[in-house]
């Protein structure tokens, strides 16, 4: 309790305001507790006759509070330098820990301590305990040490010291035995009586390896979904016992009294999550300050999460932050009046703009605090930043970037910078907010029924967890899944949240195959279908019906608004609409692909004709790449989803409704057939119809629903390049180029490419391309590329460091996407795509560029997970 | 009702000059004493604080407390267009939305007219209170500035120790290092090259040379600056006026440890 009273009162010292600041310094009898603790003084070497144990404690709870509250350091400091009082020190205390260690008695106590030292994690979470503790318990002994701050420094520091001895004490064994037997568990076998809970525990252990190390894809695809499901409980019920561990650890996260979210809360999670390298643990740790968002004010909780995600908003408003450099290193510049060339400097010793940010704004303190930030006010600045346009948008920028940094505290100003770049960085992948947002609202519901078990078993929240990822395919909007959540239940989200025209929803995708015959097995039993694969852009067309106002829409592969890119569509969609049905159709939302067009001979051009079209303020009249459009897909019609519904019913309504206008408006080219030959034929008249292949779908039944946002194994993609090589080109990011010679003097004559790896978010290097490009493509790479150029690899790019031949002449911004095909997938030292899997990088033989996927952003680039597919199919194979 | 006439518009060009490039905005507080200035940069390690004692201007009147919100860009651009030694009268009403400048020609006629719109400034003002310092230096005001903008060629931070009998600035950067060392001297013909230094406890403090910099804007106030450092406490940089003063307070860097 007395650590909560100390942190207390430098607050408010720190919120103090200058002429405080002033006579704060004439304050200097009134001794803090981590003053001491922090101050290193070597010369003293006589400590507290105390055991060993209690020694180590202070030293690790000392070390602690320093990272927690970096700038209490500082601020404290000015107290330091008049302190009379001798100070207790951690590095004579660390001497003793170190005897301890020698000393190797075997008892218990030491062997814990060693333990504690090892993680300050762990050390962190029981001194959370302590004080929780403490607080429940010992109710007398807190106001007792209370009021001993007051009395004297001296004292308060020994009861503290006693305290926090007497608790650690209390908490090793019960720890320890938990540790114990979880530990033996995993190596024992399962059937030893222990308690249920522990059992499945080592179960989802088991489960997770074998995970790490999955059968092909074979089986992947063939592997039932109920075992998927198992696995996610299996999961869900790992998670829950993690919760043992860690439930306690709750700090002050919130400020009741303004009723808002300090900034720093959110930023130390942020910390923490850095430092956490599992998955579930970092899942857990965000759900639940999901909970705690919650409980504290429900109406915060939206923002937080887009804090999480370093969103702005639903994607397909299209506002985004990602600025650039030179802006943040000016911001920098005013907040803590360092000249920009250091902090260039910095940042290329660092690599982190974030962190120069921070220690920046360490070393240069404020002569008094602004008021400290919250998550509602960074979130508007963050809008507003985003929303500033013209001519003064930068200096508007700036300003408001420098007032928040001038603002920021400790790691505040990191993570700030590190949003405002567009990137968080801590290796929280979007899918695991989702999965925690789940297990928050579920346990909130819980919470707030007053049912007895607060804790939600593993099976309501896989349920939840499923409910929700569903919902967010149909509207990827967080604000509406989170508000109706807490309206109706999680578990209620599908009757609430379905999709309707004007919010695009996720689309679904298409495995690779390699064969018509692996086809053929998959779909043994099932009616499917074939469609032609265009070669064009994804299109998710709205029609949308608002207020007896029409509105159309056009909607790329990742809910990005290109309506501005197709006037032309936007402009004749309303004559595809059969004339007989034209009163009926009042909102509908087509699945399409736009594909160049070439009028005078009624045929398809390639994809690279459509990329030359101009992407914003295109003027109908000035169009010269005529665009035809394939629907393939009718998703929803007269705001009636339509998803759940076979595709044949589906395609049944397109042609009810819709009207093909040649060279316009088309349905995709199909044929039902389960006859190897027909779909060879009709196979080979795609390609010569300057089609990519085919797409197979399951035609009737369950299997045949729309599922948005899932790569599902009911649609199928076969492309005539698959049949070769590994199945499927690849999708890759270019990080690096090396300079081109001879011919290609003057352009870059290679590149390095990199698979996004969405578990870390970094970027793992996997080849080097030269080959497939045209001499015009090169020119025009080098234009687009040489404005990407970076001084220093970023702090997420992956590649051999060691390796000098590893190494680009250039290294770019990760923005440009190649699609890539390869004869075949190898293993090799120099390269990291995979290598958590297999020790080395999945590298890729013979690449071939074939061409620039301008609708793709680079963490839709093929995943490093998926090259790590690719390569155990294939080797699986040979 | 603020009628101040300055004897000449330089003293307040000056002012406005050496403060301009620490803030942009701020409240011209004007009272029967005078006017006074608070304001603090972006960034908020400087503090700057203004005084324009009453007995400055050779007429001034103000009945009631007036808040002039200025930017001070384009205030320094209207005193700008007023010859040095001008007479400078500022008129504002009692709830001001502008506030006019005169400039009369002395050896002719011209009178020349300007006002300037206010700005609502939100700024909450601090009461500083006195304090003892760790040491109290002074010295001319125009070495200062030399020393700091020379070592500035060095280095971001400038380091400032002071001893009974010495005073040493330092600054270390990449490209070298550099030290300048001055000793307590009295000169009798010239006071105001004289430099004092009062001790009470060994000083060892490091600023950052960007806000110093700006800081020596105010070098032409006064022939000398005066130089207040406690250790790990905001120091005080003062440069005196006929009547009142301009100080700036800055709060020193902390160096990793």
């Amino acid at each position: 309790m007395s650590i909560k009273k100390t942190q207390k009162k430098q607050h408010n010292f720190r919120q103090q305001s200058l002429a405080s600041f002033f006579s704060g310094a004439k304050q200097n009898d009134k001794v803090d507790i981590k003053t001491l603790l922090s101050k290193p003084n070597p010369s003293n070497t006589s400590v507290s006759d105390s055991n060993d144990l209690s020694n180590v404690k202070i030293h690790k709870l000392s070390d602690n509070m320093i990272d927690n509250e970096q700038k209490e350091k500082i601020l404290t400091k000015k107290d330091q330098s008049d302190n009379h009082f001798e100070p207790i020190e951690p590095q004579s205390l660390s001497k003793r820990k170190r005897t301890t260690k020698k000393d190797d008695t075997n008892s218990e106590t030491v062997e814990k301590s060693t333990e504690l030292l090892q993680s300050k994690r762990s050390s962190k979470s029981k001194i959370k305990t302590k004080k929780s503790k403490a607080a429940s318990n010992k109710k007398s002994k807190k106001v007792e040490n209370e009021d001993a701050i007051d009395i004297s420094s001296d004292n308060e520091s020994a009861i503290e010291i006693n305290d926090s001895t007497e608790d650690a004490i209390d908490e090793k064994p019960a720890q320890k035995k938990r540790k114990l037997t979880r530990k033996k568990l995993v190596n024992a076998n399962l059937d030893d009586s222990e308690s249920d809970n522990e059992k499945i525990n080592v179960a989802s252990i088991n489960e997770t390896n074998a995970d790490d190390t999955d059968p092909p894809e074979d089986d992947e695809m063939l592997r039932h979904n109920s075992s998927i499901h198992e696995n996610e409980i299996k999961e869900a019920e790992e998670l829950a016992s993690i919760s043992l561990e860690e439930t306690k650890t709750k700090i002050p996260r919130f400020n009741p009294e303004d009723n808002s979210i300090p900034y720093k809360s959110i930023c130390d999670l942020f910390q923490e999550i850095e430092n956490e390298s599992s998955r579930l643990k970092i899942i857990k740790l965000c759900s639940e300050f999901f909970l705690d968002v919650l409980k504290f004010d429900p109406k915060s909780l939206i923002i937080v999460v887009y804090l999480f995600i370093n969103r702005l908003g639903p994607d397909y408003e299209g506002l985004e932050l990602g600025l650039g450099e030179t802006l943040l290193i000016k911001t920098i510049t005013q907040s803590s009046g360092r000249s920009a060339a250091n902090i260039k400097k910095d940042l290329k010793d660092i690599g982190d703009l974030g962190e120069v940010a921070q220690k920046s704004r360490v070393t240069q303190p404020a002569m008094f605090k602004p008021k400290t930030l919250d998550a509602l006010t960074v979130f508007n600045n963050l809008k507003n930043i985003a929303n500033s346009k013209g001519s003064n948008s930068q200096q508007k920028k700036i300003n408001h970037i420098t007032k928040m940094l001038t603002a920021c505290e400790g790691n505040e100003a990191k993570f700030l910078i590190r949003s405002l770049e567009g990137k968080l960085r801590i290796g929280l992948a979007e899918k695991s907010v989702l999965v925690s947002l789940a297990q928050a609202l579920v346990t909130f519901e819980l919470v707030s029924d007053g049912k007895k078990s607060k804790k939600a078993s593993a099976e309501l929240i896989v349920k939840a967890e499923d409910k929700i990822r569903e919902a967010f395919c149909q509207v990827p909007n967080y604000k509406t899944i989170i508000d109706k959540s807490i309206e109706y239940g999680v578990l209620k989200l599908d009757e609430h949240v379905r999709l309707s025209p004007g919010v695009p929803l996720k689309p679904m995708l298409a495995k690779p195959t390699k064969s018509i015959s692996e086809i053929l097995d998959r779909f043994q039993n099932e009616v499917f279908t074939c469609e032609y694969k265009y070669d064009g852009e994804r299109a998710q067309i709205h029609l949308i019906h608002d207020n007896g106002e029409e509105k159309i829409k056009v909607f790329s592969r990742n809910s990005e608004d290109m309506s501005q890119r197709y006037p032309d569509i936007i402009d004749s969609i309303r004559g595809f609409i059969k004339k007989n049905k034209i009163g009926m159709v009042k909102s509908l939302v087509l699945d399409c692909e736009a594909v160049a067009w070439d009028r005078d001979e009624s045929k398809i051009l390639p994809f690279q004709v459509l990329s030359t079209r101009k992407r914003k303020d295109v003027n109908k009249e000035d169009i010269k790449v005529q665009v035809c459009i394939f629907a393939f897909d009718l998703l929803c019609l007269n705001d009636e989803p339509l998803i759940t519904k076979s595709l044949k019913e589906r395609r049944d309504l397109i042609e009810e409704y819709l009207n093909p206008v040649p060279g316009k408006f088309q349905l995709a080219t199909k044929i039902d057939t389960a006859n190897i030959d027909d779909i060879q034929g009709f196979l080979d008249s795609s390609i010569k119809d300057s089609c990519e292949g085919l797409m197979i779908k399951v035609l009737e039944g369950k299997e045949s629903q729309y599922e948005p946002s899932k790569r599902s194994r009911n649609w199928l993609k076969l492309k005539k390049d698959y049949l070769k090589g590994i199945g499927d080109s690849l999708d890759l990011v270019v990080v690096g180029a090396y300079y081109g010679k001879g011919k290609r003097t003057g352009k870059y004559g290679g590149f390095l490419l990199a698979s996004y790896n969405q578990q870390s978010g970094d970027y793992e290097t996997t080849c080097k391309l030269g080959t497939g490009f045209s001499d015009e493509m090169l020119l025009q790479l080098y234009e687009k590329l040489s404005k990407l150029v970076i001084a220093q690899p970023r702090s997420y790019y992956s590649y051999d460091s060691g390796n000098a031949a590893a190494e680009p002449d250039v290294w770019f911004e990760p923005e440009v996407v190649f699609e890539v095909l390869t004869a075949d997938l190898s293993l090799s030292p120099i390269y990291k795509a995979g290598c958590d899997t297999f020790g080395k990088g999945i590298s890729l033989r013979f690449p071939r560029f074939i061409k620039l996927r301008d609708d793709k952003g680079s963490e839709d680039a093929t995943s490093s997970d998926q090259l790590v597919e690719f390569y155990e199919r294939q080797s699986s194979i040979s | 009702m603020l009628e101040g006439k300055f004897e000449e518009a330089s003293l307040l060009k000056k002012v406005v000059e050496s403060i301009k490039d620490s803030v942009q905005l701020c409240n011209f507080v004007c009272s029967e004493h005078g006017i006074t200035v608070q304001a603090v940069d972006d960034s908020r390690v400087l503090l700057v604080s203004l005084l324009i004692g009453n007995e400055v201007f050779s007429d001034y009147r103000c009945d009631r407390n007036i808040t002039l919100g200025v930017d001070l860009k384009s205030f320094a651009k209207i005193i700008r267009c007023g010859g040095n030694d001008d007479y400078l009268t500022l008129i504002a009403e009692d709830s001001p939305d502008s506030v006019t400048l005169v400039f009369e020609d002395k050896n002719s006629d011209r009178i020349s007219e300007y006002s300037l719109k206010l700005m609502e400034i939100d700024n909450e003002f601090l009461k500083i209170d006195d304090m003892d310092y760790d040491s109290v230096i002074k010295m001319p005001s125009i070495d200062f500035q030399k020393i700091c903008r020379d070592l500035s060629t060095l280095s971001e931070s400038l380091q400032i120790l002071i001893t009974k009998d010495s005073i040493k600035f330092m600054a270390e950067g990449e490209t070298g290092n550099g030290s300048v060392i001055l000793k307590p001297r009295t000169d009798i013909d010239k006071p105001e090259q004289s430099i004092t230094v009062k001790l009470n406890n060994a000083v060892n403090s490091t600023f950052g040379l960007k806000y110093i910099a700006d800081i020596v804007k105010g070098t032409s106030l006064s022939n000398q600056i005066v130089i207040k450092i406690s250790n790990r406490t905001p120091a005080l940089f003062e440069y005196k006026l006929q009547s009142g003063y301009l100080r700036f307070y800055l709060a020193p860097k902390f160096e990793d440890e």
